[in-house]
C-alpha cells in the first residue's frame, strides 16, 4: 500500500484493539467536553449544541419567509385586494426572496453540515468551533433584527436581487435598502465561515483510512458547495460592498450618468446568484444520495459518477449566471454560450436523478416519511429541471422572463430539489439528536399536505405566467382571466402552509432533544454519524474501510463504544482530534481544540451590533461596538495556538501524533489560505468591475497621476514582504534575540503603511474625486480594499507583539507568526497589482 | 360597454386562454410560438418517461427492477439521452435566436419608447432619427412592417413587453436597445412593464395599435396637423385651456402649440384620442379624465402626479374637456 | 370645499337615521342595468367607490354605497329622485362650488345612474 505522508497504512491492521481501556477515561472524555450549563450554555461551541441551533433558527426563517408568502398569495388572490398595500408589499416579496435564499436555504445547509458532518467524518468536532460559535450569533442577532426591520416599515422594498439605480440613493432615499445589505453583510460573514469550517473538516479531519472515495458522499457534496461559496460569496462581497460605497458616500459605480453602468451589478449579483442556486440544490443533493441508499438498504448506485456530477455542477454553475440577463440586450454570442451552458448544467443533474432512480430500483424501498419526501422531491425537481430547459432557450426566455413562468420554475426546483430533500433529512436524523422519533403517522400527512399543496401553488401558475402575469406586482386588474389561476395557487399555498404548520405541532410533540440519550439509528443508516456517540462525538475514532463502515462491520459501533479504536481517551488533557491528511485520511497530528469561551458570542454581538448601528446612522457607538468586537476577537484567538506540555501524544496502537505542527500542512494554514483566496476573488471582482466599466464608458476616463510613483509604492510594498519573511527566517534562527522576528513583522507593517500613503496620495495630489466618476470611484475602491488589508496586517502585527512579551511565542515555528507572515506577503502583492493596475490601465507605460 | 370589456380589446394579456404566447400576432412572436410547443412536447415526454422509470423502480416485477438497477441507467437517462435532447434543442434555440435577433435594415420606421416610473414616453423618429412627434403610453404602427423601437430609460430599469408582437427586452440606464415588432394586421396589442421598478409597477401598462397603412399615414399626417393648431373649440374647453396653464399641469406636461411645455409627465398634445389613461390602466373618457386628475393617487398609489382636489366640479369639468379635444 | 374626511362625520349621521326601507326614494322610469353601463362608460369610479364597479375604485368622492338611505347629497342636496339625477348631470349647477363635476349625460341617462346608486349597497 502507498502512502501520502509516510504513514505506514499496516498500522491500522491493529485495530480494533481487544485490550480493556483503563476505567475513568471515559469520565474524563465526558468531563473534558460537557457542555457549560445554566447561562453559560450560551457559550457552548460544540457542533451537536451550535449544529442544533443553527438548524432551529435556519428553519424559523424558513417559517417567517413562508409566512410572509401566505400573506402575499392571500393578497393576490382576488384582484385589487386589499390585503397589502402597495409598498408593504414591494417589501413583503423583497424579504421573501431575501429570507429565503439567504437566510433559510444557505444557512440551513452550512449548519446540517456543521451538526452532522463532524461524526460522519469521525471527528470530534469541527476543527474550528469558536470560529462556528460565532458564525451562528453572528447570523441569529443580525438575521433577527434584518426581519424586524419588516415592523417598521424599514424592510427593503428593491427587490432580493436589489438591482441599482431602483436601489440607489435616488430611487430609495430611506434606510430600508441599507437594511438589506446589513442583512446580507451578516450572512457574508457566517457563510465563509461556514465555509471554511467545511473545507477544512472535510479535507482534514476525516477519520484513518477514509480516502477520497470513501468520503459520505454528504460531505463531498457539502466540499464542493464550500468551495463554490469561497469562489461566488465575494461577487456580492463586492456589489453590496460597492451599493453602500454609492448609497452612504455617492460614489457613482452604477450611475450611467458619471461614467458607471447598472449592468455591473447584475453582472457581480449573478455571478454569485447563479451558482447560489446550486449552493443550495448540492448539499440537498448529497443527503438525497445519502438517504436513498439507506432508506432502499443498497449502496447509491454510481457512487464516482454522482461526485463527478456534483464536481461538473460546481463547474459549469459559473458559467450560467448572464442567463438571467437574457433581455438585456446582450450580443447574441454571448447569449449562445450563457445558454448552452445552461442547458448543459442540466446534464450533471439528470445524472443524479437517475442515479438515484437507479437505487430505489436496486434496493427494497419502504413506504415511509423520508422516502416519499425523497420521491415527492424529486419529481417536483424534475419539472423544475424540465422548465429550467425551456427558459435556458432564449426566444423562450424573452417571452417567459420575468412573469409568473419564472416563479413557477423556480419554486419547483428549489422546493423539489432543496425542501423537500430538507423535510427528508429531519425525518431521518432527527432520531439522532433528538430522543424520540418523528411520528411516521403525522409524517406522512405532513408530506401528502405540502406535496399536493406544491403542485396545486405552483403547477397553474405556469399558466398565470404565460397568461403575461409579470413577477413582483402587488395587485392586477379585475376582469382577467389570472384571477382563476391565482386564486388556485392561494388554495395550494394554505395546503402547504397547513403542512409545515403540522410539522411545527409534532416537533413540538415529540422532538426533545438530547445527545446521549438519542432515538439512534431509527432508519439504519451505515455511515459513522450513526455510530453510537456521545458529546465528544465517537468515542474512538474508527479506521474507515468502506463507505458503509457500519454495515460492513456490524462490530464497528460496539467496538467504537468500547474505545478500541484510536483515541479513545483525552491524550493531552484538552479536547483535542486527529488531523489527517487530505487525500487518503493519514493521521498527521493532533489539533488541540479550544474550549467553550464567551468571547466569540461577544464578537458576534458585536459584530452585529456595529452593522446595525451604522445602517441607522448612530456612527459613534457603531465603531465602538466595532472596537468591542475586534477586541473579543483579539481575546478569544489569544487562547489558542499554544503548545502543549506533551509533544508526542499516543492515540492508540502505538500511533504517536505530534500535539503542535506548524507550516502548509496545518489547519490553519489551510483556513489562512481559503481566508485569502475569498480576498483574492473580491480582488478579482473588482478588476472585473474596472475593466467592465472602462469598456462601457471610456470617455468618462483620464490619465493616473505620474507613473513614477510606483517606483515608491512597489518599493515599499516589496520592502514589506522582504521583512515579514526575514521575521520568519529569524524565528527559525536560534541566535536571534527574542524581539529581533517581530519586530521585522512591525516593520513590514510600517512598509504597509507607507506604501500604501503614497499610492493613496499620490491620487488624492492628482486630484481623485471619486464622486466625480466611475473611474475616480473604482480606484478609490480598490483603495478602500488595500486600507482594510493593510489594517488587519498592523492589527496582526501587533497581536503578534503583545504575544511575544507574554512569552507566547513559540520557537523555531509559530503559526501565529507564519499565519501574519503570509497575510503580509498576499497584501504587499495584491496592493502591488492593484497599484499598477490602476495606473497602467487603460493607456500602458 | 363596460371599461373592462374595452379593457379586454386594449390589452390582451389580460384574456386567457389562448395565452399570448401561443396567439401571436406577428412573426417576431409567432416563431417563438413553435418553439414554445415544441418545449412543451419534449417536456412532457421527458417527464413522462422519468416517472415511468420511477414507476418501474418502485412498483415494477423483480427483474424489471433489476434491468433498471445498475449504472446502465445513469448513462442512458441521465448522459446519453439529454445530450442528444438538449444539443438538438440548442441548435434549434439558438439558430432562432439568431434569426430574431439579424441585423436592423435601417430604413424600418423607429420609434423611440423611454421607461419613465411609471410610464412611458414615446418619440417617433424621422428619417434623421430626430423626433418629429411626441406621445405617451401607447403606440401607433402601420400593419405588416417591422418597427424598430429604440428602448432607453429616464430613471430606473423597466422592461417593454408586448408579448403577441415580441418578446421582452430591458430599458437600461445609460444604453440604448434594439428591439423590433411586427403587428401582421391592424388590431389592439397589450402590453405591461416586467422589469420590477418599484412603487406601482404593476400599474405600468402600454398598448400597440396597428393600423393598415394607408389609415396610418393619415392618422400621422391629422397628429401632425394637431400639433400646430389646438384652440379650444368651446367656452368650456377655453377655461379648461386657461386652467391647464394657472394651475400647474403646464409645469410638468406639453402639448404642442402652447406655451405648456412641461417635460416631467407624459406629452399631452394627443391625450384625447388615447384609449387609456394612467398608463394603460383606465379606459380613456370624462369621468376617468376627471378623477384621475382629481387624485390619480387613489388609483395609482405612488405615482407621480400630485392629487388636484382642490379643483371644484367645474374646473375638473373645463380640464377634462379640453383635454379631450387634444386628439 | 371641505376634504371628504370631514364629511365622515355628516355621513354616519346620515346613515344612522335610516328611514325605513318602504321610505326609501325610487326612481321612477329608469332602468338601473343600463345605469350600471352609463357609469363604466363615463368612469364615476375613479372618484367613488360604487358597489358593483370593480376598477376603478377612486376616493376624491364618498364612496356611492347606501346612498338611499341618506338625508342628503353632497351635504346640502335634499336626497330626491330627481335631484340626484340633476346633480348627477351637472352638479355644479345644483350644487355650485362642489368637487363634483359636470357628466356627459342625458337626462334619462342620468336618471338610470340613479336608479343604479339607489339600488346598491343598503
Amino acid at each position: 500500500m502507498t502512502s501520502e505522508t509516510g504513514f505506514d497504512p499496516a498500522l491500522y491492521d491493529r485495530f480494533p484493539i481487544r485490550k480493556a481501556r483503563p476505567k475513568g477515561e471515559l469520565g474524563e472524555l465526558e468531563r473534558i467536553w460537557a457542555a457549560p450549563t445554566g447561562w453559560a450554555r450560551l457559550t457552548v461551541i460544540n457542533n451537536n449544541y451550535i449544529g442544533l441551533w443553527y438548524v432551529g433558527t435556519a428553519f424559523l426563517f424558513f417559517i417567517l419567509a413562508g409566512i410572509l408568502a401566505l400573506v402575499m398569495r392571500t393578497q393576490l388572490a382576488l384582484p385589487l385586494n386589499g390585503v397589502l398595500p402597495q409598498e408593504t408589499y414591494n417589501q413583503f416579496f423583497t424579504m421573501h426572496g431575501t429570507i429565503m435564499m439567504f437566510l433559510f436555504a444557505v444557512p440551513i445547509m452550512e449548519a446540517i453540515g456543521v451538526l452532522l458532518l463532524p461524526q460522519m467524518l469521525g471527528a470530534r468536532d469541527l476543527p474550528f468551533p469558536r470560529l462556528s460559535a460565532y458564525a451562528f450569533w453572528a447570523y441569529f442577532a443580525g438575521g433577527l433584527s434584518f426581519f424586524a426591520s419588516l415592523f417598521f416599515g424599514l424592510a427593503p422594498s428593491g427587490g432580493w436581487f436589489m438591482y441599482p439605480p431602483l436601489t440607489n440613493m435616488t430611487y430609495s432615499p430611506g434606510i430600508n435598502a441599507d437594511f438589506w445589505l446589513l442583512g446580507i453583510g451578516f450572512i457574508e460573514i457566517s457563510a465563509i465561515a461556514g465555509a471554511i469550517e467545511i473545507i477544512v473538516g472535510v479535507m482534514r479531519t476525516r477519520a484513518p483510512g477514509m480516502t477520497l472515495d470513501k468520503i459520505p458522499i454528504f460531505a463531498w457534496a457539502m466540499l464542493v458547495f464550500a468551495v463554490m461559496i469561497i469562489i461566488a460569496f465575494p461577487a456580492v462581497i463586492l456589489a453590496t460592498l460597492l451599493l453602500e460605497l454609492e448609497r452612504a458616500l455617492n460614489w457613482p459605480f452604477f450611475d450611467a450618468t458619471r461614467g458607471g453602468d447598472p449592468m455591473l451589478w447584475q453582472h457581480l449579483f449573478w455571478f454569485f446568484g447563479h451558482p447560489e442556486v446550486y449552493i443550495i440544490f448540492l448539499p440537498a443533493a448529497g443527503l438525497v444520495s445519502m438517504m436513498v441508499g439507506a432508506l432502499s438498504r443498497t449502496t447509491l448506485v454510481g457512487y464516482r459518477l454522482v461526485v463527478l456530477a456534483m464536481l461538473a455542477t460546481g463547474f459549469i454553475s459559473f458559467g450560467v449566471w448572464a442567463h438571467h440577463m437574457f433581455t438585456t440586450g446582450m450580443p447574441t454570442m454571448s447569449i449562445a454560450f450563457f445558454s448552452a451552458a445552461s442547458m448543459a448544467v442540466s446534464i450533471p443533474a439528470g445524472i443524479q436523478v437517475f442515479a438515484w432512480i437507479a437505487t430505489l430500483a436496486s434496493g427494497r424501498p419502504r413506504y415511509n416519511t423520508p422516502t416519499l419526501f425523497l420521491i415527492g422531491g424529486l419529481v417536483t425537481f424534475v419539472i423544475g429541471g424540465l422548465s429550467g430547459v425551456m427558459v435556458a432557450m432564449v426566444p423562450f426566455d424573452w417571452q417567459v422572463h420575468d412573469t409568473h413562468f419564472i416563479v413557477a420554475h423556480l419554486h419547483y426546483v428549489l422546493i423539489g430539489g432543496s425542501v423537500f430533500p430538507l423535510f427528508a433529512a429531519f425525518y431521518f436524523w432527527a432520531p439522532m439528536s433528538s430522543r424520540h422519533a418523528l411520528s411516521e403517522r403525522v409524517g406522512k400527512w405532513v408530506f401528502w399536505l405540502m406535496f399536493i399543496g406544491m403542485q396545486v401553488t405552483f403547477l397553474p401558475m405556469h399558466l398565470t405566467g404565460l397568461m403575461g402575469m409579470p413577477r413582483r406586482v402587488y395587485t392586477y386588474l379585475p376582469g382577467s382571466d389570472w384571477v382563476v389561476t391565482n386564486f388556485i395557487s392561494t388554495i395550494g399555498a394554505y395546503m402547504i402552509g397547513a403542512g409545515v404548520l403540522l410539522f411545527v405541532v409534532e416537533l413540538f410533540r415529540s422532538f426533545r432533544f438530547s445527545v446521549d440519550d438519542s432515538a439512534g439509528n431509527v432508519y439504519e443508516g451505515g455511515t459513522l454519524e450513526w455510530a453510537p456517540a456521545g458529546i465528544y462525538s465517537v468515542r474512538s475514532i474508527p479506521v474507515v474501510n468502506s463507505r458503509q463502515p457500519l454495515w460492513d462491520n456490524p462490530d464497528l459501533g460496539k467496538d467504537i463504544k468500547a474505545g478500541r479504536y484510536l483515541l479513545p481517551m483525552s491524550a493531552t488533557g484538552n479536547r483535542e482530534t486527529i488531523i489527517s491528511s487530505p487525500l487518503r485520511a493519514e493521521p498527521q497530528y493532533l489539533e488541540i481544540m479550544p474550549l467553550p469561551s464567551a468571547w466569540p458570542l461577544t464578537a458576534a454581538l458585536s459584530t452585529a451590533g456595529a452593522f446595525l448601528l451604522l445602517t441607522v446612522q448612530a456612527y459613534g457607538v457603531a465603531i465602538a461596538s466595532g472596537v468591542v468586537a475586534v477586541i473579543s476577537l483579539l481575546r478569544w484567538l489569544w487562547e489558542t495556538d499554544r503548545p502543549v506540555a506533551l509533544k508526542l501524544a499516543d492515540v492508540g496502537g502505538g500511533i504517536k501524533l505530534p500535539t503542535y505542527a506548524t507550516g502548509p500542512s496545518t489547519h490553519g494554514w489551510w483556513a489562512m489560505v481559503t481566508v485569502l483566496i475569498v480576498i483574492g476573488m473580491v480582488f478579482l471582482m473588482t478588476i472585473f468591475s474596472y475593466v467592465f466599466v472602462y469598456g462601457i464608458h471610456p470617455q468618462y476616463w483620464s490619465a493616473p497621476p505620474d507613473r513614477l510613483w510606483l517606483i515608491p509604492i512597489l518599493g515599499g510594498y516589496a520592502a514589506a514582504a522582504g521583512l515579514a519573511l526575514l521575521g520568519r527566517h529569524l524565528l527559525a534562527r536560534e541566535k536571534s534575540t527574542k524581539w529581533s522576528p517581530p519586530t521585522q513583522i512591525l516593520l513590514a507593517a510600517a512598509a504597509l503603511g507607507g506604501a500604501f500613503t503614497a499610492d493613496f496620495g499620490s491620487w488624492r495630489l492628482h486630484g481623485l474625486d471619486p464622486e466625480l466618476s466611475a473611474q475616480g470611484a473604482l480606484v478609490m475602491a480598490f483603495l478602500v480594499e488595500q486600507a482594510q488589508l493593510v489594517a488587519v496586517s498592523v492589527l496582526m502585527a501587533l497581536y503578534l507583539a503583545a504575544r511575544t512579551s507574554s512569552g507566547l511565542l513559540s520557537r523555531p515555528r509559530n503559526n501565529s507568526f507564519d499565519l501574519t507572515v503570509l497575510f503580509i506577503v498576499y497584501t504587499a502583492a495584491q496592493a502591488s497589482l492593484s497599484s499598477l493596475l490602476t495606473r497602467l490601465f487603460p493607456g500602458g507605460l | 360597454m363596460s371599461p373592462l370589456i374595452s379593457m379586454r380589446s386594449a390589452t390582451r394579456m389580460l384574456q386567457g386562454w389562448p395565452p399570448p404566447l401561443l396567439d401571436p400576432a406577428g412573426p417576431y412572436a409567432g416563431s417563438t410560438t413553435l418553439l414554445a410547443w415544441v418545449l412543451f412536447g419534449m417536456g412532457a415526454l421527458v417527464l413522462l418517461l422519468v416517472l415511468a422509470a420511477l414507476w418501474v423502480a418502485l412498483f415494477g416485477r423483480a427483474e424489471q427492477r433489476a434491468k433498471l438497477g445498475g449504472p446502465t441507467l445513469i448513462w442512458i437517462g441521465g448522459v446519453a439521452f439529454p445530450v442528444v435532447v438538449l444539443s438538438l434543442l440548442l441548435v434549434y434555440g439558438l439558430s432562432l435566436t439568431r434569426s430574431l435577433s439579424g441585423p436592423i435594415r435601417g430604413d424600418e420606421m423607429r420609434v423611440r419608447v423611454t421607461g419613465e416610473m411609471w410610464w412611458w414616453r414615446v418619440a417617433y423618429l424621422d428619417g434623421d432619427r430626430q423626433p418629429f412627434l411626441h406621445d405617451a403610453n401607447e403606440l401607433h404602427i402601420p400593419a405588416g412592417r417591422p418597427v424598430v423601437l429604440e428602448l432607453e430609460s429616464a430613471d430606473v430599469i423597466h422592461s417593454f413587453w408586448v408579448p403577441r408582437l415580441s418578446g421582452k427586452l430591458d430599458m437600461i440606464p445609460g444604453r440604448r436597445n434594439l428591439m423590433r415588432i411586427q403587428a401582421d394586421a391592424p388590431g389592439v396589442y397589450g402590453g405591461q412593464c416586467a422589469e420590477y421598478c418599484g412603487g406601482p409597477h404593476a400599474l405600468m401598462g402600454f398598448t400597440v395599435i396597428a393600423h393598415a397603412p394607408a389609415e396610418f399615414a393619415r392618422l400621422m399626417q391629422s397628429r401632425l396637423r394637431a400639433s400646430d393648431a389646438s384652440a379650444p373649440a368651446t367656452p368650456e374647453a377655453a377655461l379648461g385651456a386657461r386652467l391647464f396653464q394657472s394651475t400647474g399641469c403646464a409645469a410638468c406636461h406639453r402639448i404642442a402649440g402652447t406655451p405648456a411645455n412641461g417635460l416631467a409627465g407624459p406629452d399631452l398634445t394627443h391625450v384625447g384620442s388615447r384609449r387609456t389613461l394612467g398608463a394603460g390602466i383606465l379606459p380613456n373618457n370624462r369621468g376617468t379624465m376627471m378623477g384621475w386628475i382629481g387624485n390619480s393617487q387613489a388609483i395609482k398609489p405612488g405615482n407621480r402626479m400630485p392629487p388636484y382636489t382642490v379643483l371644484s366640479g367645474e374646473e375638473l369639468g373645463a380640464l377634462a374637456a379640453y383635454l379631450e379635444e387634444r386628439k | 370645499m371641505p376634504p371628504v374626511h370631514a364629511l365622515l362625520p355628516l355621513l354616519l349621521l346620515a346613515t344612522a337615521c335610516k328611514p325605513p326601507p318602504e321610505q326609501r326614494p325610487v326612481m321612477p322610469a329608469a332602468d338601473a342595468a343600463r345605469g350600471k353601463q352609463a357609469i363604466e362608460r363615463v368612469g364615476c369610479g375613479s372618484c367613488h367607490a360604487i358597489e358593483g364597479i370593480a376598477w376603478p375604485k377612486g376616493a376624491i368622492g364618498p364612496p356611492l354605497d347606501g346612498l338611499a338611505g341618506r338625508a342628503a347629497i353632497a351635504g346640502r342636496v335634499p336626497n330626491r329622485p330627481d335631484l340626484l339625477a340633476a346633480f348627477i348631470r351637472n352638479a355644479p349647477a345644483v350644487a355650485p362650488g362642489t368637487t363634483m363635476p359636470a357628466m356627459p349625460l342625458n337626462e334619462q341617462e342620468s336618471r338610470d345612474v340613479a336608479a343604479y346608486l339607489y339600488e346598491i349597497g343598503d
